[in-house]
């Protein structure tokens, strides 16, 4: 049997719902609460660690593989830099927050801070996906090893 | 007192680097200065008796100069922010590093880790 006991698969396959949600709420609220893009992101990996653990590795693999992975890394970089240079088309300046004018919102709402929630999520996609393609591979180092011995 | 302990801890993690012989070790004594460097950085926007740089609804209604006046400085801790987030990319390209390594020469010490072939 793959992975660890059914006691632990069980607790694992509930807390991952958790932990998921608590990740995408520290990514949304990065910009009233303490947190943001790069904690919740990492709390997005951990999720999938904790399924690495108890599951295995193949059936994290069959649930994210790792070319989706790879893309959603990259999507996460790509739409930070479309936000930078979509301010650099709207108001002149790299970074700019351009969606503030339009959408000015009052302090401590969930929509009033222009493009820092938007930022905030791809740096989560960015954070969250890297991560866990970084400890991924490093627990995939190790197994080519013993195989090549 | 507190940025010589901090100085401490800096100097902790460089002889852990510069002296040790295990790969790991180094990589250790690496972060650890990197942690020092940050909790100096931390210390130096601290103010004793401070709040967290966290504005929330009643502060808001009850005016902004309370808060500035109260609050510790947020600058160095979004800095050091970035910095963690550097330091584990630079902590996952040593820690692979070391992976590649042990698998080409079977161990960790630097001292039999000699032969420079491609």
């Amino acid at each position: 049997m793959k992975g660890m006991t059914i006691i632990v698969k069980t607790i694992a396959s509930w807390v991952k719902v958790l932990i998921v949600l608590f990740g995408i709420y520290i990514i949304l609220f990065g910009h009233l609460t303490p947190g943001g893009g790069f904690a919740g992101g990492v709390i997005l990996a951990s999720s999938y660690v904790l399924l690495m653990l108890a599951f295995g590795r193949e059936f994290v693999q069959k649930d994210l593989p790792l070319a989706l992975d790879s893309k959603l890394d990259c999507l996460g970089a790509f739409m930070f830099a479309l936000i930078a240079i979509l301010g650099m088309v709207f108001g002149g300046i790299f970074f700019v927050n351009f969606l503030q004018k339009y959408l000015p919102g009052k302090p401590l709402n969930l929509i009033s801070a222009g493009t820092i929630p938007l930022s905030n999520i791809a740096i989560g996609l960015k954070v969250g996906a890297s991560l866990f393609l970084v400890i991924f591979l490093l627990s995939t180092f190790r197994r080519d090893t013993s195989a090549n011995r | 007192m507190p940025y010589a302990l901090c100085f401490l801890l800096f100097m902790l993690g460089l002889y852990c680097a510069v002296v040790k012989k295990n790969m790991v070790k180094i990589v250790i004594g690496i972060m650890v200065m990197e942690y020092a460097v940050n909790l100096f950085l931390i210390m130096l926007g601290y103010r004793s008796g401070g709040t967290a740089p966290i504005i929330d609804r009643g502060q808001l209604e009850a005016g902004m100069g309370q808060f500035i006046s109260s609050s510790v400085d947020p600058l160095p801790q979004a800095l050091v922010l970035t910095a963690i987030v550097i330091s584990l990319g630079s902590l996952a390209l040593m820690i692979s590093i070391c992976v590649r390594t042990y698998e080409k020469y079977g161990t960790f010490d630097i001292t039999q880790i000699r032969r420079l072939k491609g």
